[in-house]
């Protein structure tokens, strides 16, 4: 039978031994996972890790210190000073890599964290020196919260109250300095000491952690609840007490889980903490996987909505069947019926159970996508497009209907008033509003305007501001553009002579 | 706080050198900048531009020279000048919501031990709905459009009671309707009497943005209206580039201005 079961089957026949563990890991993962959320906002994860694995060295040296020099065995203070010095010793090595050389941080704490755990690993290793070693170092590998004696006990209850105070009195320097070191120095925060504040309270931490879940997996108890924290909320101040909660409720699962199945307590509760991990990331109420895939199929896309609006543009008659528009819409039903219900929220439309008609803007909108649709339809032609593939092309190029585009396209084409197949194209909304100025070549057949201003092109034509004038029918191909004044007097300019003429619509025909 | 000053200047630099090893990355520069004016710093990549910035924050020790914020010493004026950050240097995923931002402006204003005051809660939420933001307040500061986000950190100055904000690129790497937004922040700042000094790299919209131009390469080239410093023979000095196309710039300043 194993160890760990025998020592569990003592403990279960004597309760009162249960406590203490239980007290010791709740303090343990409160402070952990409180100092974790700066630890994972400040993106120093990795770094906590390797205090973690460099405490090794650090314990075995303050071992033999106090036993070699001071003839103490497992001096708890020597031991924990030793760890404690590693880890900031570690903390500086790394600095002094990054600042000497061009490795960059992520490889220095490689280096140097896998470096001074292996030098504790074979310091005990060689017979003379491990000899003297009258620690368990499996113990410090992988943790064993129920091994704790009194001593231990109190120890770490005034570790985990100096960390809880520090973060607690400093939490807004600690936050301003994590959000934006140089505001934070600009007021006059001491920004690098409020680093190494928070450098002395990670070694404690892990210093502390290693008792729960041993120097390899300690990180997971500084870094797990604080991430399913952050999941969890936008303000830091509540992240730090859900981040506390979730530690401690994954330590005393993972404890019972322990005693019930007779497993090692550090990487069951670990593994109970990833399980409330995982949780979290896939039912978290904004950031969780969940969320986003019901966010996701929740949006209509604006192509959506604007195929609907074409569809009850071109469909006969005002109030349009809703079936008659999702069997036009090539996307499925629930989602056309979700667009037309987003319409309606836009004021676009208005609908009722088996109906839709289109308000005056969901017109205007919708007229604004045809014209593109055609328009882009007549370019295509132009640019050698396969007839066959042109309505396809435009529906897709339909989307990109901003102002700039469109006029530009329309300009380009010579203002067509009529696409391939021979529709009409609508005119530009905002030119039929009255007030609008505009270039009289994009006026239409029967339209009445008022010319503005006349720009360097359009001078020399007899015309001037004031005037009125009345579209006739193009010739040429619509290259030639024929209006007639208001004394009837017919005269025919080119393109460049209509875009030079300002004009305002008095009336459409 | 006594705003009163003799020069009437809001920032006062003179003879100012500063360097990191042989160049020094600033050499002899003086000016004054007036009070309520939006002023850019332009200039080629490491011609100084952020150890000016540095420099008016106290952050460097200058080799020559002072820099005074309102007849005091840079060093000593903690809390006058407010940094706005560089938008990529922001973690907009920071579990912070806007009025914490905002509030952060008023912790120069208390020891570490007090706890923000009412008052400092006002004046964090009347920052706010000075820059239109109050409905806001208690949103994420990722959750917001990048005009909104200026305004945040706009906020954030003016409940440090800051009277000059300095801004890195503010414009960099932000589309058309963003560097709009931004610039509409800018000005409205400016209208409420604060000083603003912003790092900019674009020279065709350089006139238009701004009252004063300082044109920087380690030396001062030139400190005044846009029209005095976007003028060719300034330029060539500074940037190793075509003539052709600093006249044309010239030229655009010049009718820009004839057309108000």
């Amino acid at each position: 039978m194993n160890p760990v079961m025998e020592w569990l089957i003592d403990l279960q026949l004597e309760q009162g031994y249960l406590i203490r563990p239980l007290i010791v890991g709740t303090l343990i993962s409160l402070v952990c996972s409180v100092v974790g959320c700066f630890i994972i906002l400040r993106r120093m994860s990795f770094l906590a890790d390797a205090i973690a694995h460099s405490m090794l060295a650090g314990v075995i040296g303050g071992y033999l210190i106090m036993k070699l020099v001071f003839s103490q065995e497992t001096h708890l203070l020597g031991m924990l000073g030793g760890a404690i010095l590693a880890g900031i010793a570690t903390v500086a090595m790394i600095g002094f890599v990054t600042r000497v050389s061009r490795i960059k941080q992520d490889t220095a704490i490689g280096i140097m964290y896998t470096g001074i755990f292996a030098l504790g690993a074979l310091a005990v290793s060689i017979k003379s020196i491990g000899g003297f070693v009258h620690i368990d170092i499996t113990h410090y590998i992988i943790g064993n919260v129920l091994a704790v004696s009194n001593e231990e006990l109190w120890l770490l209850a005034v570790v985990s109250t100096i960390v809880l105070c520090s973060v607690i009195l400093f939490f807004r320097p600690l936050q301003i300095t994590s959000f934006d070191p140089v505001m934070a120095a600009s007021i006059g925060i001491p920004v690098l000491a409020v680093d190494y504040l928070l450098t002395a309270c990670t070694s404690l931490v892990v210093v502390s952690g290693v008792r729960v879940a041993g120097v390899i997996l300690v990180v997971a108890l500084i870094i797990t609840p604080a991430a399913s924290a952050y999941l969890l909320t936008d303000r830091l101040n509540r992240m730090l007490g859900i981040s506390a909660s979730i530690g401690i409720l994954g330590y005393w699962l993972g404890f019972f889980l322990t005693i019930q199945i007779g497993s090692s307590p550090g990487p069951t509760i670990v593994v109970t903490m990833t399980m409330i991990f995982l949780l979290i990331l896939l039912i978290a109420p904004r950031y969780g996987i969940l969320a986003d895939w019901i966010r996701r199929t929740n949006a209509v896309p604006q192509e959506v909505m604007e195929d609907v609006l074409g569809a009850i543009l071109r469909a006969p008659g005002k109030n349009v069947p809703i079936n008659e528009i999702v069997n036009t819409v090539a996307s499925p039903n629930m989602r056309v019926r979700r667009a037309i219900r987003m319409l309606a929220r836009k004021n676009l439309l208005k609908y009722d159970s088996d109906r839709v008609l289109l308000t005056e803007r969901g017109h205007q909108e919708a007229t604004r996508l045809v014209r593109a649709h055609r328009l882009w339809e007549t370019y295509l032609i132009q640019t050698g497009e396969a007839s066959e593939r042109i309505h396809e092309k435009a529906h897709q190029l339909e989307h990109i209907s901003d102002q700039k585009t469109v006029d530009y396209l329309d300009d380009k084409l010579g203002h067509p008033v009529r696409d391939p197949h021979g529709s009409e194209i609508p005119v530009d909304s905002v030119q039929a509003s009255g007030t609008h100025h505009f270039r009289a070549s994009m006026l239409r057949l029967g339209n009445r305007a008022e010319i503005q201003r006349l720009l360097p092109g359009g001078v020399g034509l007899g015309l001037s501001a004031g005037t009125e004038i009345t579209a006739l029918p193009r010739s040429d191909d619509g290259l030639t553009w024929n209006f007639q004044n208001i004394q009837g007097e017919m005269f025919a300019i080119n393109h460049e002579q209509a875009d030079a003429i300002i004009v305002r619509l008095i009336s459409a025909n | 706080m006594d705003l009163k000053n003799e020069s009437g200047s809001a920032i006062d630099i003179s003879h100012l050198t500063v360097s990191y090893g042989p160049v020094p990355a600033l050499l002899d520069v003086s000016l004054k900048i007036p009070k309520g004016k939006l002023v850019g710093i332009i200039g080629p990549n490491g011609s100084g531009k952020s150890t000016l910035i540095k420099a008016i924050l106290g952050f460097v020790k200058p080799d020559l020279g002072k820099v005074n914020i309102f007849d005091q010493d840079a060093s000593t004026a903690k809390g006058m000048v407010a940094y706005v950050p560089q938008r990529g240097a922001v973690d907009w995923d920071f579990p912070i919501t806007v009025r914490e931002v905002a509030t952060m402006g008023r912790y120069g204003h208390r020891r570490w031990w007090q706890d923000m005051t009412r008052k400092d809660l006002r004046i964090s939420d009347d920052a706010l709905a000075k820059v239109r933001m109050s409905e806001f307040a208690s949103r994420q500061i990722g959750q917001l459009s990048g005009g909104q986000q200026q305004r945040v950190f706009m906020a954030r100055a003016l409940a440090q009671k800051a009277e000059i904000l300095l801004l890195d690129e503010p414009f960099s790497g932000v589309d058309a309707a963003t560097e709009n937004a931004i610039l509409e922040v800018l000005q409205e700042t400016r209208e409420q009497g604060k000083t603003l000094c912003v790092v900019h790299h674009d020279l065709a919209t350089a006139a238009e943005y701004f009252d004063y131009l300082i044109l920087l390469k380690q030396r001062m080239f030139g400190f005044g209206p846009p029209s005095q410093i976007l003028v060719p023979e300034l330029l060539c000095q500074v940037y190793e580039g075509n003539m052709k196309v600093f006249a044309e710039l010239a030229n655009r300043t010049q009718s820009g201005e004839s057309h108000e």
